[in-house]
């Protein structure tokens, strides 16, 4: 891999000296159709979950100010925080195998980055017009009709920006409320803050920063190449197809003149977004969007020469024409991937709905009652994680004669909530000594296999 | 069908990349650690620990940790990237 191609640039440009725009053409083809799609398909989705509703709630809410992450018809408190944990590793593993199989399929058609600067260059396109449009609309002096196109261009941007903020926070506090909230200016400060940070990081990202953030920021562009084998799929040019390369007029025979099918029209390069030349192979900047691919294609097409001179492919095929899909590394990754979904699905299903906290009264040792009985102090918290109202048995054990006092035998807690209890336990004082361990247990009433045991200590005076 | 665009991104000096790179990593450090500390305490819970009078909400509480984790990790990348930068430069090996 070639780390900076000189392509693109001014001649004798140095990479950090100055700041010239790259000026990149956009491409229409089947690639371009394809990234258009993702970009519907994936932006309509982020838009639109948020206004999901499932039993009368958010269907999808990550509830910060209540603790509680609701997804369908599932309840998540910070308790569950591992399952959370299980999905992101689940995520990044997902990601290294899709690498491996498909090379940066992400970059291309998935990741945020691209997908919100491919709605905001349309529109940029919407308003602005084309890139020679663009460019003379840059140098022309400020005009009624620079100043209205410019303006429109902003205002789209900053509107959709500050939509995709709103939507954002949708995710974290209920939407419906928060919308006319935020119009009426209403809305709680971090609210609005967060909702004009996140609009800001769309604006600037998309709308300025575009592919520069893949190249400068992304560690996953640097380390991708980890997860890359020879059966990878890449975007390639099939150099012993193409080379030696040169201009010549159309209907020439390029046997004749000795030539490849490459009749270097700088297409590749013009419309890469990263400004590289993919002629030279693969490089890091490459983010995979298959402008090249649609941009060869029509020369091709035009020169009546197959397609496919710069296309999807690996390595191994490039070379001897087959891809080995099924190898170690991909079996691997999968191998992996199936089991943590498999743990993460189990132990969902076998999730017990309720937990049980004990805090010791940290206030004081123990008391001792005037009658010979020993008192120590606890809270319990007692969650119900189910969205119906459950009754439950409490019971202590581990200390001869022990009982809890002021507590009824059955306590009822509502759907979804969480029942603070203060509670005593008292034992005998002739069987209470030292630091003893005990446990506390709720138990379903209507359903015993739903229990939860949590231990402790009870004080006593020193024998 | 070619049709000229334009997306008018700018290469960046290498200052501006710096910067970038110190920002958006610290960033997400510290969106993950705002996730991890916040699964285990409740700031509601935590303010009252140390002060029963501070009455923070939950929503301040969140932010002033993510900030307090992106200062940090973002003063750490910023002073690595600062060294690292700086370094002085192996001497060349000297032939002959």
């Amino acid at each position: 891999m070639k780390p900076y191609p000189e392509t693109n640039k001014a001649p004798g440009a140095s990479m950090y000296a100055s700041a010239e725009k790259i000026y990149p053409r956009e491409m229409k083809g089947r690639f371009d159709k394809l990234s258009k799609l993702a970009t519907i398909i994936l932006l309509g989705l982020f838009y639109v979950v948020p206004w999901l509703t499932w039993d009368e709630r958010q269907a999808v809410l990550f509830d910060l100010p209540a603790r509680k992450f609701y997804l369908l018809g599932l309840t998540l408190w910070p308790q569950d925080f591992p399952y959370l944990a299980m999905l992101l590793i689940i995520a990044a593993l997902s990601l290294f195998f899709f690498t491996a199989l498909l090379g940066r399929v992400w970059c291309g058609f998935a990741c945020p980055q691209t997908v919100w600067t491919e709605a905001f260059i349309w529109m940029e396109q919407w308003t602005e017009g084309t890139r020679s449009q663009r460019m003379k609309l840059d140098k022309a002096p400020w005009s009624w009709n620079k100043l209205r196109r410019k303006g429109s261009k902003q205002f789209l941007w900053v509107t959709f920006s500050l939509w995709t903020g709103f939507t954002f926070v949708g995710y974290f506090v209920p939407v419906r409320e928060l919308g006319p909230e935020l119009l009426t200016f209403s809305a709680g400060g971090w609210a609005t803050f967060w909702t004009l940070f996140y609009g800001f990081a769309t604006y600037g990202n998309a709308g300025y920063m575009r592919e520069q953030v893949c190249k400068y920021m992304c560690p996953y562009a640097r380390f991708q190449s980890a997860m890359f084998d020879k059966d990878t799929l890449i975007i390639s040019y099939d150099e012993k197809r193409g080379e030696p390369r040169g201009s010549r007029k159309r209907g020439a025979d390029p046997d004749k003149l000795e030539l490849g099918h490459c009749i270097d029209c700088t297409l590749c390069v013009q419309v890469c977004p990263t400004g590289i030349d993919i002629r030279e192979g693969l490089q890091y900047e490459c983010i995979a969007c298959a402008a090249c691919i649609d941009a060869c294609d029509s020369v091709m097409d035009k020169m009546n020469y197959p397609r496919g001179l710069v296309r999807y492919s690996t390595e191994h095929a490039m070379k001897e024409g087959k891809t080995r899909v099924l190898r170690p590394r991909v079996l691997v990754y999968a191998a992996l991937l199936l089991v943590l979904v498999g743990g993460l699905v189990t132990s969902m299903a076998m999730r017990t709905p309720l937990i049980l906290d004990v805090i010791r009264d940290r206030n004081f040792l123990y008391r001792e009652l005037p009658d010979g009985v020993i008192e120590n102090i606890y809270t319990l918290k007692v969650v119900n994680q189910r969205n119906e109202a459950r009754t439950f048995r409490l019971t202590v054990d581990g200390v001869d004669g022990i009982k809890l006092d002021g507590v009824a035998e059955s306590i009822t807690v509502g759907g979804g909530e969480v029942l603070s209890l203060p509670v005593r336990a008292r034992a005998p004082a002739d069987g209470a000594y030292g630091i003893m361990d005990i446990s506390f247990n709720v138990t379903d009433v209507d359903d015993p296999s739903v229990t939860m045991t949590e231990d402790s200590r009870f004080l006593g005076p020193t024998p | 069908m070619i049709q000229e665009e334009y997306r008018g991104t700018r290469q960046w000096s290498r200052n501006s990349q710096a910067i970038a790179i110190v920002v958006w990593i610290s960033f997400l450090s510290a969106a993950i650690g705002t996730m991890l500390f916040f699964a285990l305490f409740d700031p509601v819970e935590l303010s009252g620990m140390f002060d029963d009078d501070l009455e923070i909400g939950r929503e301040a509480g969140y932010a002033a940790g993510f900030f307090f984790f992106w200062l940090l990790s973002g003063l750490a990348s910023a002073v690595t990237a600062w060294l690292v930068r700086t370094a002085p430069k192996r001497a060349k090996k000297r032939q002959g």
